[in-house]
């Protein structure tokens, strides 16, 4: 299954979700997106994105500035 | 979550576009519909000869600092944020009918931003389940 990353660092709100929602109408079912994003709001928005569109959440970690989410795409239609 | 989001964008002041900007690229990401219904001093920023953004002059001494921080952080302008937001989701942007008039505006004197001009009637009758936001 393919990994995309998606590098969001830099990125204010809400760019590092764009950058995922943009990865995201590419990818399919079984799909691993990884985003690494420096914005300080990113780790409730990419929550709130997993419970919006009902998609996984692997894991999401901080690596030093870094706040990396890491999601397995289930849902797409 | 909302059904979707009605936005009048009434405001002409640069300020007023932020919110316009992430809130409609936010309910795209969401996958929320997004109504936007441009009308009052926004109009002109919706037309081919667009007006330099302008702040409010109760703000005027914190505008050097927000710009050069936006600009810091490469954040995208309003304009770019709808157009990705029309993109990537249910986003319309209507002109006011009432305003268009009253301006002389055309279709063609608009953005290619904007899908229409409609009556408000239109407007309500197409949100009339959505959150409405007044900018």
């Amino acid at each position: 299954m393919p990994e995309i990353t998606v590098d969001a660092r830099g990125m204010a709100c809400p760019g590092p979700i764009s950058a995922l929602t943009r990865a995201y109408r590419n990818a399919q079912n079984g799909d691993i997106i990884v985003v690494m994003a420096t914005d300080p709001g990113f780790e409730p928005d990419v929550k709130a994105w997993i419970e919006r569109t009902k998609n996984e959440l692997l894991e999401l970690k901080k690596e030093g500035e870094v706040i990396v989410a890491r999601i397995k795409v289930v849902a797409k239609k | 979550m909302t059904k979707g989001l009605a936005i009048i964008m009434f405001s002409g002041t640069a300020d007023k576009f932020i919110p316009l900007g992430v809130l409609t690229q936010t309910a795209a990401n969401l996958g929320v519909p997004v109504r936007i219904f441009v009308t009052g001093f926004a109009t002109p920023y919706f037309t081919k000869n667009k007006p330099q953004p302008r702040f409010p002059k109760e703000f005027e001494d914190m505008v050097p600092h927000l710009m050069k921080g936006l600009e810091k952080i490469k954040a995208p302008s309003w304009y770019d944020m709808l157009k990705e937001a029309k993109e990537v989701g249910d986003v319309k942007v209507y002109v006011c009918s009432l305003i268009a008039e009253a301006l002389g505006l055309k279709k063609d004197h608009l953005d290619p931003i904007v899908d229409d001009i409609v009556g408000a009637t239109f407007f309500m009758k197409e949100t009339a389940e959505y959150e409405v936001i007044f900018i």
